[in-house]
């Protein structure tokens, strides 16, 4: 296997690889219609795109801070193909094809109707995502995201079973529409500042876009326009509107793991927006931080509030990526490490949580936690991993969130006193609270009255999912020096712009 | 035998032995392997007191190894005087709470057993940690264990409502911990000029060989000390102690009142790692400790429940302790850490007797009680013991503790010393009196007087208690000549610090 891996890699590109694979696996799909080697391939290419990435990551050089792999091709005038891949990169791009390889064994075990298509939508979406993750251009991604999100708004509003999913995609569309045009126009806004400060054609090419300095006014403009972009999508509070419609009535699991499980709005923040608007986001930087700080109270103190299971993590997803813009806005090399180590982490906590809950679902077809409860004997070894998974966003030692949690307050202590790092830290706690309470109301509390039949214990697949799930989850948490090693390099890079180092 | 990884060994047998007990075959039930491992760490724990040398001041047994270079954050154990005795101390409580244990579990039996081995490990893991992230590491992961603990199998109808309450407060006294440990981190960076995050240190030694301004030694010393005092726990931040020693299974309470893992903190951490501002807070500890010290008399004596009295009781004797700490000599030091280990016996032997005779009554309000030595006269006398030995008996091991701490405090602090001379008169009339009521006097209720006496396994389990708090009151220079070397190097360390 690794053979055939070495060889393919000596012929192929592996970040086109990447966005290919998948892409082609889902026209195969889509074909093949309902026959049943199509559910095969289904979980086979997710598995094979895992491998790839993790290829990718074996051979990536992690002392090397500038992009890898690259590939480039000139396409119609201004939109050019131009892929590379740091450690950052290849860090998200594991974290994606991880989670997408779980999510066909979790469409079989909740028995989900139409799978060959749900399937292909899923590869469909890696495709993009992958794509969105490897590119250097501005544009691409941009397009990419948009693509991507119709497909995801496809997979909200089908695939559940709540009257209100039409609710749901219709807000979902109004606000990722919105999000999706402010992108654009910050895109436009930068690469038509350069083009006339410079006279060249039109680019949107990152490494060409960071290397010339734009004015501060219309910086700021185009700041504004990307950061509520990426916002919404993220999403960052305040702009996170849709989640609750689309947590509540939209498709369980899959869709939210998507959207949330890999945080493509921190990632956009990272890879384009800090670089190619470094002054800006240093004068903005207190701002964010003061609205992201308000964010961690504002959603911890709605998900005590909340009775429904799926809204109280889309309130958890609020508050804990407000900490996540916390680091990065901090704005040195330690916060840069902090806030995407972070982002991944919760990325894949959340995933965890996501399907944790779809599983619970599939037994009391209700996530509403007064009729929860009783979980715990029948069904333990699904709870711990729910639990673990809480421990991971209330950043416990042990997982992986506690290195990444407290390399962000010690950027935090460093850039803006001990106050707002004291904040940041005890938005944990809170969190540590409605995280715990929900895990004693859905697992621990007795079971109420109205249900008289046994809940079904774990069924082996259930227990592979979940046990994979915790085994990343408390390796990573235990073994963090790779990641710290790979992401390392290309973020101090990116501080030298910041003036740190 | 001394390069044998024997403190490694020791921290790996707990979660090892948790890791077997799903492994195992189904026909093998779970206390007995539970009970293998606990004797297995008692036993390697004594290995490492005997191998260790009570005439070196500093860390002996150190192990290390890279765990993430590129923060300099070290797997790193090793213990000296003031750590090495609370190993064999903590493996025996753990023996004595799974014998405890041993026919209550009926629920969940495998689950409740790896629980109890993983708490053991990462309290074993407190007491060696010799790395500030790998110390708070473990002390985190003590809170798992507890909190499953406390809600499925505490005896209370609050339960749920008081592990989350426990957890809760422990992750809220984790923040200013950490945040503790991190501004040590990068003082250690400033000094050393390696800047961050290559010069951020977390190495107890060297930590300690880092000096630091007076204005943040305040804010380390300070940050540390509310960190430990809500686990230790001290007047004001206590109220989770009586409410756990209501809810939880009193096997686990016993564990929680035995074990003061925040007072360890505070001798291994807070107060060497900022002398000074240990030395100009002085006030602050010694007034702590007073409060607490009669806070908790006067509690104790309100109570109708052996659980809350005996939690009361261990409030006021923690306020002892950090007298004890506050006094910044050889005396109150070795008195300190003689408490501590009295501590685990004492209080540890009494909630596990509160866990034999809750089992046969269902309750331990006097009011279900009244002539329990009657039925019960091995029980009703061992409980005796240990509260005589709470209130410092000369011949129980509580006397050479209590007097030091005593001696220590009269000379730096007398009117402490005068408060606490009055808290043990208050801890005979609470002890006392509560003991009266419920173990004499005629027997009412039906449950009393059938009750049987202490069954062979029980009656071994106190015995080594007693026998234990008997040895080390007759002859403590046992145990303070462990401690004594290091105790030394930690007094005048301080001494040198003083303004």
């Amino acid at each position: 296997m690794i053979d055939l891996l070495e060889r393919l890699h000596a012929s192929l590109p592996p970040l086109a690889m990447l966005q290919l694979l998948p892409l082609i696996g889902a026209l195969i799909l889509l074909r093949l219609g309902e026959r049943p080697l199509a559910l095969v391939i289904g979980h086979v290419v997710p598995l094979a795109e895992l491998g790839l990435a993790l290829h990718v990551y074996r051979v990536l050089d992690v002392h090397n801070p500038s992009f890898q792999f690259v590939e480039h091709l000139h396409l119609l005038g201004p939109l050019a193909y131009h892929a590379g891949a740091d450690g950052v990169t290849v860090l998200f791009v594991v974290l994606t094809a991880l989670t997408i390889a779980l999510l066909p064994f979790y469409v079989r075990v909740r028995g989900l109707e139409d799978q060959t298509r749900l399937l292909a939508l899923l590869l469909a979406i890696e495709a993009l995502m992958m794509s969105m993750l490897v590119t250097l251009d501005l544009l691409w991604f941009t397009l990419a995201s948009g693509i991507e999100l119709a497909l995801a708004g496809y997979l909200v509003g089908n695939w559940s079973n709540s009257p209100q999913k039409d609710l749901a995609m219709l807000r979902f569309f109004q606000f990722q529409g919105v999000g999706l045009v402010m992108l654009l126009a910050g895109a436009l806004i930068i690469a038509w500042t350069h083009r006339d400060a410079t006279g060249h054609d039109w680019t949107f090419d990152l490494q060409v876009l960071a290397g010339q300095p734009i004015s501060p006014h219309i910086g700021a403009v185009a700041f504004f326009l990307l950061f509520y972009g990426l916002g919404i999508r993220t999403p960052i509070f305040p702009f996170h509107g849709w989640l609750p419609t689309v947590a509540q009535h939209g498709n369980m699991a899959i869709a939210p793991t998507l959207l949330l499980g890999v945080k493509m709005g921190v990632y956009g923040l990272v890879r384009f927006v800090l670089p190619i608007l470094p002054q800006v986001a240093t004068t903005w930087a207190p701002y964010v931080t003061g609205f992201a700080a308000a964010g961690v109270f504002y959603a911890a103190l709605l998900a005590f509030q909340q009775n429904n299971l799926r809204l109280l993590i889309a309130f958890a997803v609020v508050s804990h990526t407000s900490l996540v813009v916390i680091g990065i806005f901090s704005l040195d090399a330690i916060a840069f490490q902090g806030g995407v180590l972070l982002a991944a982490n919760f990325g894949f906590a959340v995933t965890a949580m996501m399907l944790m809950t779809g599983l619970v679902h599939r037994r009391t077809r209700t996530t509403n936690l007064a009729r929860l409860g009783g979980l715990f004997d029948r069904i333990p070894l699904l709870a711990l991993t729910f639990l673990v998974a809480g421990l991971a966003i209330v950043a416990m030692p042990g997982t992986p969130g506690f290195d990444a949690a407290h390399l962000v307050l010690e950027a935090g202590i460093h850039r803006f006193g001990a106050l707002t790092t004291v904040a940041a830290a005890l938005g944990n706690v809170v969190a540590a609270g409605f995280l715990l309470w929900a895990f004693q109301r859905a697992f621990l509390a007795p079971p109420p009255a109205t249900r008289t039949a046994l809940v079904e214990t774990a069924t082996p697949m259930e227990l592979a999912i979940a046990g994979a799930l915790v085994v990343v989850m408390l390796f990573a948490g235990f073994h963090m020096e790779p990641l710290l090693a790979m992401v390392d390099p290309p973020l101090r890079l990116l501080a030298l712009r910041f003036g740190d180092g | 035998m001394a390069e044998l990884p024997l403190l490694s060994w020791l921290l790996l047998i707990y979660p090892l032995g948790a890791l077997l007990m799903w492994l195992a075959p189904r026909a093998l039930p779970p206390r007995a392997l539970a009970l293998a491992i606990g004797g297995l760490g008692v036993g390697m724990s004594l290995l490492i007191v005997g191998g260790f040398d009570a005439a070196v001041p500093g860390f002996q047994m150190r192990e290390s190894a890279d765990w993430i270079p590129t923060l300099n954050i070290r797997y790193a154990v090793g213990v000296d005087g003031l750590s090495v005795l609370f190993l064999p101390a903590t493996a025996l409580l753990f023996l004595g709470v799974i014998l405890a244990s041993w026919n209550g579990t009926r629920t969940l039996p495998r689950l409740y057993f790896t629980l109890l081995l993983l708490l053991a490990g990462a309290i074993t893991g407190v007491f060696c940690a010799l790395d500030t992230i790998l110390f708070f590491l473990f002390w985190e992961l003590t809170l798992i264990p507890i909190y499953f603990l406390v809600s499925l199998w505490g005896v209370g109808p609050h339960r749920s409502y008081a592990a989350t309450k426990y957890t809760l407060i422990m992750f809220a006294g984790g923040v200013p911990l950490l945040f503790g440990f991190l501004i040590l981190a990068f003082n250690h960076a400033a000094y050393t000029g390696a800047g961050v995050p290559a010069g951020l240190g977390f190495d107890l030694p060297a930590l300690l060989a880092t000096p630091m301004s007076t204005r943040l030694q305040v804010a380390v010393f300070v940050l540390l000390l509310l960190g430990f005092a809500v686990k230790t726990p001290v007047f004001p931040v206590h109220t989770w102690l009586p409410l756990l020693a209501m809810e939880a299974p009193v096997a686990v309470v016993a564990l929680l009142a035995g074990l003061k893992l925040g007072a360890y903190g505070l001798i291994r951490f807070a107060v060497p790692l900022a002398p000074e501002a240990a030395h100009s807070l002085h006030w602050l500890l010694a007034a702590l400790g007073v409060t607490g010290l009669v806070f908790g008399a006067v509690a104790a004596l309100a109570q109708t429940n052996l659980r809350t009295m005996l939690a009361y009781a261990g409030l006021s004797h923690v306020g002892l302790v950090l007298l004890g700490i506050a006094a910044f000599n050889l005396q109150g030091i070795q008195g300190a850490v003689l408490q501590l280990l009295n501590f685990t016996l004492v209080a540890g032997g009494a909630f596990l007797a509160t866990s034999f005779l809750r089992r046969r009554l269902g309750s331990t309000d006097i009011a279900n009680m009244g002539g329990a030595a009657r039925s019960m006269p091995l029980l009703a006398s061992f409980f005796l013991a240990f509260g005589l030995a709470g209130m410092g008996v000369p011949g129980t091991s509580g006397f050479p503790a209590e007097l030091l701490i005593l001696v220590a405090t009269l000379q730096t602090h007398p009117g402490a010393g005068l408060a606490a001379l009055f808290a043990m008169v208050l801890s005979a009339a609470y002890f006392l009196d509560l003991y009266r009521r419920a173990f004499f006097g005629p027997a009412t209720s039906p449950a009393v007087i059938e009750a049987l006496d202490l069954r062979p396994r029980e009656l071994l389990i106190l015995l080594v208690f007693v026998g234990l708090i008997l040895g080390f009151g007759l002859f403590p220079a046992a145990l303070l000549e462990v401690i004594e070397s290091s105790a030394g190097a930690w007094a005048a360390k301080l001494a040198h610090a003083a303004p």
